[in-house]
């Protein structure tokens, strides 16, 4: 108790500055990277600062209006495909008595419980076969996969989450069983199905090794366009895409609490 | 619109078990069907591939030739996911134990607010990030000498395996932190409060009470941090520069640079018992749970 | 199931727009951005002058060998489309062997009007494979050392001098080894001219079965050597490494270090130099693949991007690059000083007597295999 009230308040600020240098050192070196025109040895700073290399990122055919438009597009479209499979099969894995469920879980839980190169890198063998290489269904096939995972455990277990008792008071009050799902059930696992929504979102946005093998060079997200640029050393525009994909991961990270209840997290995988 | 009100009609009939199994099967079966295609079909293919020579014939030499080419990438592998896991736990164990027993309310509430911010953070961007910021003159070098910690000269670039260590970690702590956070939040507070009563310290109270209550969503956590890492292709070729590195790396080497599917598939065979044996511990781990409870 | 329909419209808009205004030229390149941007910034807009109704869609396929390998992969995957969704396509040396003799690509050059105005050894024979009447070179690169004067006033001038330099100078000597792109390659290739006494052999054949196992020594000392350089993340990386202060030398392709250059993205100072006995350097071709959909339009591109004016203007003032055609036919397009730009680090002679071709085919496959087990494994 001594001890704690000596450290207190003086170490936690040092402790919670320390925090926040690692938190946003990184994210204000990239930011100044933004900015920066010419940065060299031995330089610390920028030698010079402008907006120069923001123009050529959206000039008309530097391709990065292109990236952005696919990756939200396919973004959407991996989210309306994974939720249409997920929410019945949520509904079913957390109400319904399947045989085998424990088996069927582990299905849903392998694609992410094994790393995924080895299966895009096949993904990609058979997509070519199959022409869907290149293609915008085939990377929003390959962006659904994890997707789906995603969106079958949050959504097993925001069912899962719901009050039997309000269902059961609801059919009592003489309410049909399809209205007390879309009055009572729906409702209830709402936010943790929009959260599975946001997952997969947030997943498909991230994706780049799928992207990589079966949309390049033809299909080029916002990742592989910032990885090009990255390893092609152009530091700036590198850094420039990177902002923009932190656009949407912050923003979600900001109100990821109000859609992601406790309660559901921690039957997460259960 | 057929699948809801079919669903309607055995829910009003809940005495009647055999319509309701179908249904479920039936609900469930689009999407068993996408995972069968885009997830059983390709794994299939890998691993028959890993043990298929170009004419068809059954062999054993890409998992051969993969060891001897790449047995070092592969220890390497193992190394920097380890370290990264250990790094992983030990900070968000911190963290969330602070969030739930930390007494000073405004540094519970900035610290809450700080910690997630990496956590949606592509790893692409995530690896632009640490090659600008772990660079040997990059920022976190400059504000080491800039405040006289560290002398110029002895400034040494980070991007090797501490790099990517670090580079995991800064990534996945918040993931992992936010699964054990939510799950220590959902502890009863009475367990808390009547260990405190007794006596118990703060760090008693976290390892002997809250912890291990909390710990299966901590093996979740973990077990898809390792999975991502091991399944992370852009960090590795962005930090690490020549071998040893990630067999991910080495992987789409194998593919982009010689179209050769059979080593690459045999190094992904290698992923998967790393992983095989990672997620046993979590079923045997979930199993007793469930034989418990 | 508004939004779907409302996705399911954009998307086949997004898929069918370009091609129900326009006709769309795909190119796709190799190598590193630079390519790509040279395609897009300045080939593009002046072939889409002379063809308002065709919008040229340029296409990197990534750095190095995985890049034209990656051509390759899309073609092949398609060989039996009817047509394929390559117009032109600009690769590596080592891929336009197996490429020609694979049938993937068309012969185009003799119907072309500036065929004629290239006439070196590369624009016919690819590292062993007769190539001619397929490919237009489109540049000659060279793999050269950059090095840094504030750092090192006296670079060693040979391999051999660099073995030894690198003792005494540990971590200042940068290169990307064989994953990260070509000059990484090249590198080793040098290496290997130098320290076996196979150099003509090895650019020259014939193939030998047994000759793996006379580098034995060589990939020795290549290995001890790796202990003491640093390795870079890439082409673009050594040259990174190099801006940051990391090392002081390192190889890279003259193209790209001059396109750094003239973006003022590469300190001023830096130098270039060719490492005794050589290094080797190779030509980027135009091809058009045998089944591409716009075969007319795609020799109508590659025309323009080969015409001397082109070369001049783009490849030589612009990025200071060779030019793919013979130089006569460039020299009167130009002012001196720009010819003089472009031998002002590594002299015509210099260039003559130290500039290498790669190895031939079979060699190349096998150096990059007996490095990986001997030197990085």
């Amino acid at each position: 108790m001594t001890i704690s009230k000596l450290l207190s308040p003086l170490a936690l600020g040092v402790v919670l500055g320390l925090v926040a240098f690692i938190v946003f050192g990184p994210l204000l070196n990239l930011a100044m990277w933004t900015f920066a025109e010419q940065w060299f040895y031995p330089n610390r700073l920028p030698t010079g600062w402008g907006f120069s290399f923001w123009e050529r990122v959206f000039r008309p055919r530097a391709g990065a209006w292109t990236s952005l438009f696919n990756t939200v597009l396919v973004a959407c479209a991996a989210v309306l495909l994974s939720m249409a499979l997920a929410i019945p099969a949520g509904y079913a894995l957390a109400r319904q008595a399947l045989p085998a469920r424990s088996v069927i879980m582990l299905l849903f839980l392998l694609p992410q419980a094994f790393p995924n190169l080895p299966i895009f890198v096949n993904i990609a063998a058979i997509f070519y076969q199959w022409g869907l290489n290149g293609t915008l269904v085939g990377v929003v096939l390959v962006h659904s996969l994890p997707g789906l995972v995603y969106a079958v455990w949050i959504a097993t277990a925001a069912f899962s989450a719901v009050d039997r008792s309000l269902e059961e008071a609801a059919r009592n009050l003489g309410a049909s069983p399809l209205r007390s799902f879309t009055d009572i059930t729906l409702p209830q696992a709402l936010p943790g199905l929009l959260a599975a929504s946001i997952f997969v979102f947030l997943d498909s946005i991230d994706e780049f090794t799928g992207t990589f093998f079966v949309g390049a060079p033809e299909i080029t997200t916002l990742p592989l366009l910032m990885f090009n640029a990255s390893m092609g050393g152009n530091y700036q525009v590198a850094a420039i895409t990177a902002l923009i994909l932190l656009i949407p991961s912050v923003g979600f990270m900001l109100v990821i609490e109000r859609f992601l209840k406790a309660d559901v997290l921690a039957r997460v995988g259960r | 619109m057929s699948t809801s009100s079919s669903q309607a009609h055995s829910l009003a009939v809940p005495s009647r078990r055999l319509p309701r199994i179908s249904l479920g099967m039936l609900l469930v079966l689009p999407a068993l069907t996408a995972i069968i295609l885009l997830y059983a079909l390709p794994l299939a293919r890998s691993l028959v591939t890993a043990f298929r020579d170009s004419s068809g014939v059954w062999t054993t030499d890409h998992v051969v030739r993969a060891f001897s080419l790449y047995g070092r990438d592969m220890l390497f592998s193992v190394g920097v996911a380890s370290a990264s896991l250990a790094l992983i736990a030990t900070i968000s164990i911190a963290i969330s134990g602070y969030l739930v027993l930390g007494t000073t309310p405004w540094a519970v509430r900035l610290l809450r607010w700080l910690y997630r911010w990496p956590l949606f953070i592509p790893f692409v961007v995530t690896g632009q990030i640490a090659r600008s910021f772990l660079a040997t003159n990059g920022m976190m070098n400059n504000v080491l000498v800039e405040t006289g910690l560290m002398a110029s000269n002895s400034a040494q670039s980070f991007l090797d395996w501490r790099g990517l260590v670090l580079t995991f970690a800064w990534k996945q702590i918040p993931f992992v932190t936010l699964l054990l956070a939510g799950a220590m939040a959902a502890i009863d507070r009475s367990h808390i409060e009547a260990a405190r009563n007794v006596g118990a310290n703060r760090l008693r109270c976290l390892f002997e009470i809250i912890l291990p209550l909390a710990a299966p969503s901590l093996w979740v956590g973990l077990i898809l941090s390792l999975v991502a890492m091991l399944s992370a292709l852009s960090v590795p070729m962005m930090l690490i520069a020549g071998n040893p590195t990630m067999m991910t790396s080495m992987m789409a080497h194998r593919i982009t640079y010689y179209g050769d599917y059979g080593i690459a598939n045999a190094l992904g065979l290698f992923s998967y018992a790393l992983t095989a044996v990672t997620a046993w511990i979590y079923l045997r781990l979930t199993l007793r749970r469930e034989a418990t409870a | 199931m508004k939004p779907l329909a409302l996705t399911l419209g954009l998307m086949t808009s997004a898929i069918a727009a370009p091609t129900m205004a326009t006709t769309t030229l795909n190119v796709f390149t190799a190598g590193d951005d630079n390519m790509v941007e040279y395609i897009n910034e300045f080939l593009a807009p002046r072939f889409e002058a002379e063809h308002p109704d065709v919008r040229v869609r340029a296409l990197g396929t990534g750095p190095g060998d995985a890049g034209s390998q990656a051509i390759y992969e899309t073609l092949s995957a398609q060989r039996e489309s009817e047509t394929w969704g390559v117009d032109v396509a600009v690769i590596h040396q080592r891929m336009a062997g197996q490429m020609t003799q694979e049938g993937l690509l068309s012969r185009y050059t003799a119907g072309l009007g500036t065929g004629s105005l290239a006439s070196a050894d590369s624009a016919r024979n690819a590292l062993g494979v007769d190539v001619e009447g397929y490919v237009m070179p489109m540049f000659q690169s060279q793999i050269a050392i950059a090095y840094n004067p504030a750092l090192l006033e006296q670079p060693p001038q040979s391999y051999q001098a660099l073995a030894e330099w690198v003792k005494e100078h540990p971590g200042q000597f940068g290169y990307n080894g064989i994953t990260g792109g070509m000059a990484g390659v090249g590198f080793v290739f040098g290496w290997m001219y130098a320290f076996t006494d196979m150099a003509d052999t090895l650019q020259n054949g014939p193939w030998e079965e047994d000759a793996p196992e006379r580098w034995t020594a060589a990939l020795d000392q290549l290995r001890t050597f790796n202990q003491h350089v640093t390795m870079t993340p890439g082409n673009a990386g050594t040259m990174d490494a190099m801006n940051r202060g990391e090392i002081a030398m390192g190889p890279v392709w003259m193209d790209m270090y001059y396109t750094w250059m003239a973006d003022g993205r590469l300190n001023p100072d830096f130098r270039l130099m060719l490492l005794e006995p050589g290094m080797p350097g190779q030509p980027m071709y135009y091809v058009i693949p045998e089944r591409a959909e716009h075969a007319e339009l795609a020799a109508e591109f590659i025309a323009l991007a080969t015409s001397p004016e082109v070369q001049a203007e783009g490849i030589v003032g612009r990025f200071n690059w060779f030019p793919g055609i013979d130089a006569e036919h460039v020299r009167d397009e130009l002012s001196d000083a720009q010819w003089a730009q472009l031998y002002s680090d590594v002299s015509p002679e210099t260039l003559a007597e130290r500039g290498f071709s790669m190895p031939q085919a079979d060699y190349f496959r096998a150096i990059l295999e007996a490095y990986e087990s001997h030197v990085s494994h």
